[in-house]
């Protein structure tokens, strides 16, 4: 695994921020972190990133302990939340800077500014200050910030946030990207549930500084326990004859025509599986033209679990 | 490896000179200097000081505005990062803290050595005729920089722990100024044991005594050692806590260690 954390908890003061944050990711994998706001999401980056330390618990990175943060900063990349950029800097000059603090000679600092600037799309803006940049540029130079040092393991913390939907598009691609080709562990905080679904083969919901679930995106829906219902359209002159076949179907929850929408059906799905019941209404030659499933996306299930009680 | 301080002087003397801010600075200094130099020359009525009184004048003035320029770029070093948003980059880099703050104090102390040298040709203007101009720059160079060097380390220990860099930047100035304000007492004011007492305690007045003693009445440089005794002891403490002890002070939202 190149990521674990056991354990992990972080008080300021008597305000427990995080609580007994325990997971692992291994190369490649992307993971996911939501929660409201608040939830703790930033400063499980920061502890796991070293710029806070834990209070209690322990995690490494590629192996190493966090007893040596010297050594996890350098397999880590981070692009933190609202990070800022020095405006007089040009984005070249920035990566070169940062490439140096991680080691790098002044040569190779150079060719791997311009690698990066290459692979972000930034080639042809690496002479001008980072003052010029828009804010997608800004945050596409902070990802290739967070690659100088060939990390093993990268943070991106809200990276799309503000961002226009062509920005948020470009931005998860090259995270995308970052985990694909490099083979990086990629933990991806995010308050977007589409991005997650699209991007993140597992997710950690953060509450109040707990982790109150985590798995695949379908392992986390299903265990959210939120009502899954299905809503089958048939022709309205059919609606009689498909709620007789469905109330027929095993374990199915007794249908019920939806007011105002003559060519709808709702019954609950708890007990039973979809299939049946589509292919009970395809026997009865009954014809189905549309069907939604409620209570079985992700942002069902972060709501169930975050709604304050 | 063992040199990123001087990767991060660099890249902060890059950013003070070639950014103009600290050109800026200097530029005002200079018009200060031909100001001051321009009336202690050439005005009848107001040219009452000796000569050697007009070099150490211009000296002070140096000494002061260097000084006070390294302050407020010290002053500004970890809590502009952290205002700016960019200190959380910089810590996640493996470079150690103190590099961190050794590589700003150096960029800070070059605003210093810059006015220094700005100011060596009006002080070779007006000492020239009273063989003044030697005494005046080693004095400048020798205890203006241990004033400077107390002061940028003053500066960056304020930036560290303070929450916000105007905090920093003010709390910083209000410091400079108490240690400077009795430079501008009278003359009888610093009479007596306890008037002695406390010029010897404060490092800047002390040093505005050698100096003037050096420049003014053309004592020994080994004369009054003694005098220096508090700036030398001022710029080794507050830079022994500026590199060692305030690297584990600094944190993103400043103040207490969180």
């Amino acid at each position: 695994m190149k990521l674990e954390a056991h354990g992990l908890r972080k008080n300021y003061g008597a305000l427990v921020a995080l609580d007994d944050l325990t997971f692992e990711a291994g190369a490649g994998e992307v993971v996911g972190l939501l929660g409201p706001n608040g939830a703790g999401k930033t400063t499980a980056i920061r502890v796991l990133t070293t710029i806070l330390a834990p209070s209690a618990g322990t995690f490494t990175v590629a192996g190493v302990p966090h007893t040596r943060p010297a050594e996890v900063r350098r397999r880590v990349g981070v692009l933190p939340e609202s990070a800022g950029y020095p405006g007089q800097q040009t984005g070249a000059e920035f990566l070169r800077y940062h490439a140096r603090l991680f080691g790098h000679s002044r040569a190779s600092a150079a060719s791997t500014a311009a690698a990066l600037l290459d692979r972000v799309g930034l080639a042809e803006r690496g002479s001008t200050p980072v003052s010029t940049y828009s804010r997608g540029m800004r945050q596409r130079l902070g990802i290739a910030r967070a690659l100088v040092n060939d990390p093993e393991v990268v943070f991106f913390d809200e990276p799309t946030l503000g961002l226009d939907p062509a920005g948020q598009r470009q931005v998860l691609a090259l995270i995308a990207a970052v985990a694909r080709e490099r083979g990086a562990t990629v933990l991806l905080s995010t308050h977007f549930l589409g991005e997650v679904e699209e991007a993140c083969a597992r997710v950690l919901i953060l509450n109040r500084g707990r982790v109150v679930a985590a798995g695949t995106v379908a392992e986390v829906t299903r265990r959210a326990a939120a009502p899954r219902r299905g809503r089958f359209r048939v022709p309205a002159e059919e609606r009689p004859r498909a709620l007789e076949v469905l109330a027929r179907v095993p374990g199915l929850g007794a249908p019920q025509a939806l007011d105002g929408r003559p060519d709808w059906l709702l019954a609950s799905l708890e007990g039973a599986e979809v299939a049946d019941a589509v292919r009970a209404l395809a026997d009865a030659d009954v014809p189905l033209l549309g069907f939604e499933q409620e209570g079985a996306r992700l942002s069902d299930a972060f709501l169930s679990m975050t709604e304050d009680e | 490896m063992g040199r990123r301080w001087a990767v991060v002087a660099g890249q902060e003397l890059r950013d003070l000179w070639l950014g103009g801010r600290a050109l800026l600075l200097l530029l005002a200094f200079s018009v200060l200097a031909s100001a001051i130099t321009y009336v202690g020359a050439t005005s009848e009525g107001i040219n009452f000081l000796e000569k050697r009184e007009t070099v150490n004048l211009t000296l002070q003035v140096a000494v002061m505005f260097g000084a006070l320029i390294a302050l407020l770029v010290a002053a500004d070093a970890i809590s502009g990062e952290r205002e700016r948003g960019t200190l959380e980059s910089l810590l996640l880099t493996p470079v150690p803290r103190r590099d961190l703050v050794s590589g700003k104090l150096v960029a800070a102390l070059s605003v210093w050595f810059a006015a220094l040298v700005v100011a060596v040709p009006y002080l070779w203007f007006l000492g020239r005729d009273v063989g003044a101009v030697d005494d005046a720059v080693l004095a400048g160079l020798l205890v203006g920089t241990l004033v400077a060097v107390s002061l940028a380390a003053l500066g960056m220990l304020v930036s560290v722990l303070a929450a916000s860099n105007r905090v920093s930047l003010s709390a910083s100035l209000f410091v400079l100024l108490a240690l400077f304000a009795p430079t501008l007492l009278p003359g009888g004011a610093k009479q007596g044991w306890a008037g002695e007492l406390l010029q010897r305690v404060n490092p800047m007045t002390a040093a505005e005594h050698y100096m003037r003693n050096v420049v003014i009445s053309q004592y020994e440089w080994t004369k009054e050692l003694s005098w220096l005794v508090s700036p030398i002891v001022a710029s080794v403490l507050l830079v022994a806590l500026a590199v060692l002890v305030a690297p584990r002070f600094i944190s993103l939202r400043g103040g207490a260690p969180e």
